[in-house]
């Protein structure tokens, strides 16, 4: 059992930079997510630990530096989206294939392992099964047995859940953790899903165009979001763009851009807990649930008209027109929110992303 | 140290495949070349010259050496003149018939497309997987098909005779040869253009239909873009073949109708090897030019296989509407026409070896085969030793031609620089003629080559399996890159992860996922071991390692044996049921051949 280093790692395609300059420590035992959209070079970073691409600078140490280890001789597990198992082979089959190479735990038989490995995705009794008969659920469960089977160092999951449709993929999410923790072991999660990191991860990795934007706990990525590509991909959110119009009190004018071509507008002005500079650009972001509708007791308060409310179930997603905004704002309430009302918010919850 | 050793396999096995290409290939065909152009030991393009100068073999145009300048003048002439004809020489021949064929060839396979794309009938995907069958079938057997066929003791000769109708001459003359290379090419002209029609979406001609095109004008601007790059590559290759056809023009055409090919081995045959390898060398550069505008152009045209839809076919038969609706007669008509040119020559070989003169039934031919044994006389050809060693060269071929197929495929699906290698690997076979391949054996492998000082020579029977897995092995290929491809790259890696090398992993899963590919391959390989004739011609003479092919030839040639065909056509019956054989098992395991 080890860590993954990640030192400076450059990966390019054919000239195209994949990922730049990405330095990432992932804790012994830790589960860890990277998670980004499509394209933003998640799934290469993971295949490069994995030792299927070539860095073109840079080291990943596992337990010691990998340069030039082929994948075979890595000790890492690996799952995929679409579960590669090897059709030809049974499920007992399947699993027991890394233990043709590599040996199962001391005092344990390699039809034992197999069995226990089984056992723990839930399979116990499909050893004779073939892989074409399996539920892309099931498929997914022998695919993270077989991965298991030579005891890795390290597991990596690439977007194991995608495939899979949204009930089954919170059930599954469950069962991995839950593996995860009882075997204790380094794990790398790829998914483009931000909700699924947040609620599996240890610790997450926003990625975006091929660099780190944030690492942290899932709390600290969605409460305080480093930059603005993190605080918009990350859960539903308000960003507007302003200049400071006074230090004390200070205050951010929304309605006014740094290009000044605009007046600033009395009604756009808002207050913050603090801020250095005037006239200084910048971007705020506050997060639907820190907004209220018509609560006249709130420390700041906008008049705003409903355009549209979507019903999730537990809330109402409502949309306010706001000069040039459109915030989304949370309600609880019985009814859907119509027409004018009033928007309040604590000028804490505004958060400064820095840039404009 | 096992998975040292196990990873020093695959860079050990492509370094042994291109050493092997190299020897049953590339050695013997630079050997050609370099004896055109190395005289006495100095480089010089004297002989290469003396035959561009030579009228008999450049006709009119040989002044464009001799005399560059009078060049425009004589054009100019000759169009004022009236278009006279003018002298083709052996290459403009050549050239000429090839292009004639390509012509037939695609007269004949393009309404065949259009049948098979549209309409639907009953044995309409069996007929359309048997225009491979062309390709496995021996071009000396198909010969001598047109030759039971169209003879003076023919099929058609005999029919006619029977309702009172005098002979008539069909053989040695050039329809002769291009109706046989039709049949060799019409299916491949088919075959690329259906392929291609097939792959029209039919949401595509419904768009334009529903802006307002006619199906007249939907046709020509959705269709037509799709079918004319197949068309052409189709019309391409064929003359590419045709201009380096052997068999056929030599035992349809003979000395009077010889194309370079002919010539070739007509001057081997009188021992003049640098004349014959001073006009491989220039017939060599032709097809290789012709090759690679080819490869530019497929390169360039390869469009992404749609997932859509194909257009819906309309139905062939109606009753007896159908000989109310003149596209339906035509069709009808057609097929009537693409049955007497395909399956005439089959059957008549077939019908030929079981008819004595006078029109009875006889097994006499056979017997014949097995009675041949006996006899010692010199310079005989006894069937048997034949077919044996027919099938011991074809078990030969497998041996390394199925290796070195699988390793290309690694190599090409690989991408990367190793593929582009791979494909230069791959398509020159296809364009140098077995005649070239076999004479360059001829120079290195049996007379010898001197090695690192060593001299190094083969027995003919080696030098026969070096030229059959010379030809063979892009078949295994072209059959086995296309399903590794389509392998899922994650199933091998998945295997990586696990701890299987580069070439566990291609063992333990990949190549038993394409099985099937590989076994279609080997029999693609053996069937065209079974039916190699041009090189196998060159190096079989003179020693007991003749095939079956060649043991037809002689057959044919040799009138000696009676007035019948009967010995060749009971033979050509034998290598038309084991190619038809290897045919129903490419079949059956989905085997494939695009260029």
């Amino acid at each position: 059992m080890t860590g993954v280093s990640i030192e400076d790692l450059s990966v390019a395609f054919d000239g195209v930079p994949a990922l730049a300059d990405v330095t990432l420590r992932v804790e012994e035992g830790e589960f860890f997510t990277l998670v980004g959209p499509s394209g933003c070079g998640k799934t290469t970073l993971l295949r490069t630990v994995a030792g299927f691409e070539t860095p073109d600078a840079g080291r990943i140490e596992i337990g010691e530096d990998v340069a030039g280890v082929p994948p075979e001789d890595r000790n890492v597990g690996i799952v995929f989206q679409d579960y590669a198992l090897f059709p030809h082979m049974s499920v007992r089959e399947n699993v027991e294939y890394g233990l043709r190479y590599r040996d199962p735990p001391p005092g344990v038989s390699a039809a034992e392992r197999v069995q226990n490995l089984l056992e723990l995705v839930d399979m116990g009794g499909m050893g004779g099964r073939e892989p074409a008969n399996l539920s892309g659920g099931q498929k997914q469960r022998i695919a993270l047995a077989r991965a298991l089977a030579p005891s890795p160092d390290v597991l990596l999951l690439d977007e194991p859940l995608s495939a899979l449709d949204a009930s089954l993929r919170e059930r599954l999410r469950v069962v991995i953790r839950e593996i995860q923790q009882e075997l204790d072991i380094t794990t790398i999660y790829v998914t483009h899903d931000q909700e699924e990191a947040l609620a599996i991860s240890d610790r997450v990795a926003v990625v975006a165009d091929g660099r780190i934007e944030q690492v942290g706990p899932p709390e600290t990525i969605y409460r305080e979001p480093a930059t603005r590509f993190v605080a918009s991909f990350v859960g539903d959110n308000n960003l507007m763009e302003g200049v400071v119009v006074s230090t004390d009190p200070p205050q951010v004018d929304v309605g006014r851009r740094t290009d000044g071509l605009s007046a600033g507008d009395p009604e756009t002005v808002l207050p913050l807990d603090a801020v250095d500079a005037v006239d200084r650009g910048l971007t705020l972001s506050i997060r639907p649930e820190a907004i209220s509708i018509d609560d006249e007791t709130a420390p700041v308060t906008v008049s705003a008209t409903v355009e549209a409310a979507e019903f999730m179930g537990e809330s109402y997603r409502v949309h306010c027109a706001w000069h040039d905004y459109t915030l989304l704002v949370r309600s609880r309430a019985r009814e859907a929110p119509s027409g004018d009302v009033t928007l309040g918010f604590d000028p804490s919850a505004l958060r400064i992303l820095e840039g404009e | 140290m096992r998975a040292w050793a196990e990873r020093a396999v695959l860079p050990a096995a492509i370094l042994a495949t291109l050493a092997t290409a190299f020897v049953v290939f590339y050695l013997p065909v630079l050997g050609v070349l370099s004896s055109a152009v190395v005289v006495t030991g100095e480089l010089t393009i004297g002989p290469v010259l003396d035959v561009l100068r030579d009228p008999f073999y450049t006709g009119a145009a040989h002044g464009i050496v001799t005399d560059p300048l009078a060049v425009p003048g004589n054009v100019l002439g000759w169009i004022t003149g009236g278009f006279y004809g003018v002298s083709f020489g052996l290459f403009g021949f050549t050239a000429y018939q090839a292009a004639i064929s390509t012509v037939a060839s695609v007269a004949l396979g393009l309404p065949g497309a259009f049948v098979l794309a549209r309409f639907e009938f009953p044995g309409r995907r069996t007929l359309r997987s048997l225009t491979i069958l062309p390709f496995v079938l021996p071009s000396i057997m198909v010969a001598v098909g047109f030759v039971a066929m169209f003879g003076r003791t023919g099929l058609l000769n005999d029919t006619l005779g029977a309702v009172g109708l005098g002979p008539i001459e069909v053989l040695y003359t050039l329809p002769a040869i291009i109706i046989a290379h039709a049949f060799y090419n019409a299916p491949l002209v088919t075959r690329l253009v259906t392929t291609a029609w097939e792959s029209v979406d039919r949401r595509q001609v419904e768009s334009a239909r529903s802006m307002g095109a006619t199906p007249l004008r939907a046709f020509r601007d959705v269709v037509l873009p799709t079918l004319l790059p197949a068309l052409l590559t189709a019309a391409l290759l064929t003359f590419i073949f045709t201009f380096m056809s052997f068999p056929i023009v030599m035992a349809l055409g003979g000395l009077e109708l010889a194309t370079v090919e002919v010539w070739i081995y007509d001057r081997v045959q009188s021992l003049n090897i640098s004349e014959a390898a001073t006009l491989a060398t220039i017939e060599t550069a032709l097809s290789l030019g012709l090759m690679y505008l080819y490869l530019r152009y497929e390169a360039r045209q390869r469009t992404a296989g749609g997932a859509g839809q194909s257009l819906p076919r309309m139905a062939l038969l109606r009753g007896i509407d159908t000989l109310r609706s003149p596209l339906r007669l035509a069709v009808l008509a057609y097929g009537l026409l693409a049955a007497v040119v395909f399956i005439g020559p089959l059957a008549s070989l077939i019908i030929e070896s079981v008819t004595a003169p006078n029109g009875a039934f006889t097994t006499a031919y056979y017997e014949f085969l097995l009675a041949q044994q006996a006899s010692t006389a010199v310079g005989t050809t006894r069937p048997l030793p034949a077919i044996v060693n027919s099938l011991v060269f074809g078990a030969g071929t497998l041996f390394l031609a199925v290796p070195m197929g699988i390793v290309v495929a690694v190599l090409a699906t690989r991408g990367g620089r190793g593929s582009r290698v791979a494909e230069a690997v791959l398509s020159a076979p296809l364009a140098v003629s077995g005649i070239v391949v076999g004479l360059g054996l001829l120079q290195t492998v049996v007379f010898g080559t001197v090695l690192f000082g060593y001299r190094l020579t083969a027995a003919g029977p080696v030098a026969i399996v070096f030229a059959h897995a010379a030809a063979a092995y892009p078949f295994v290929t072209r059959n086995v890159a296309p399903a590794l491809g389509g392998l899922d790259e994650r199933v091998s890696e998945a295997a990586r992860s696990l701890g299987a090398t580069r070439l566990r992993a291609l063992l333990d899963v990949e190549l038993p996922l394409i099985a099937a590919a590989v076994l279609a391959g080997a029999a693609f390989a053996f069937a065209i071991s079974i039916g190699e004739f041009d090189s196998t011609v060159l190096l079989a003479e003179g020693v007991d390692s003749y095939t079956m092919p060649v043991a037809l030839e002689r057959y044919v040639g040799n009138r000696s044996l009676g007035p019948n065909l009967g010995p060749a056509t009971a033979m050509g019956t034998v290598l038309l049921a084991i190619t038809g054989l290897s045919f129903v098992a490419i079949d059956r395991l989905g085997g494939r051949w695009e260029p």
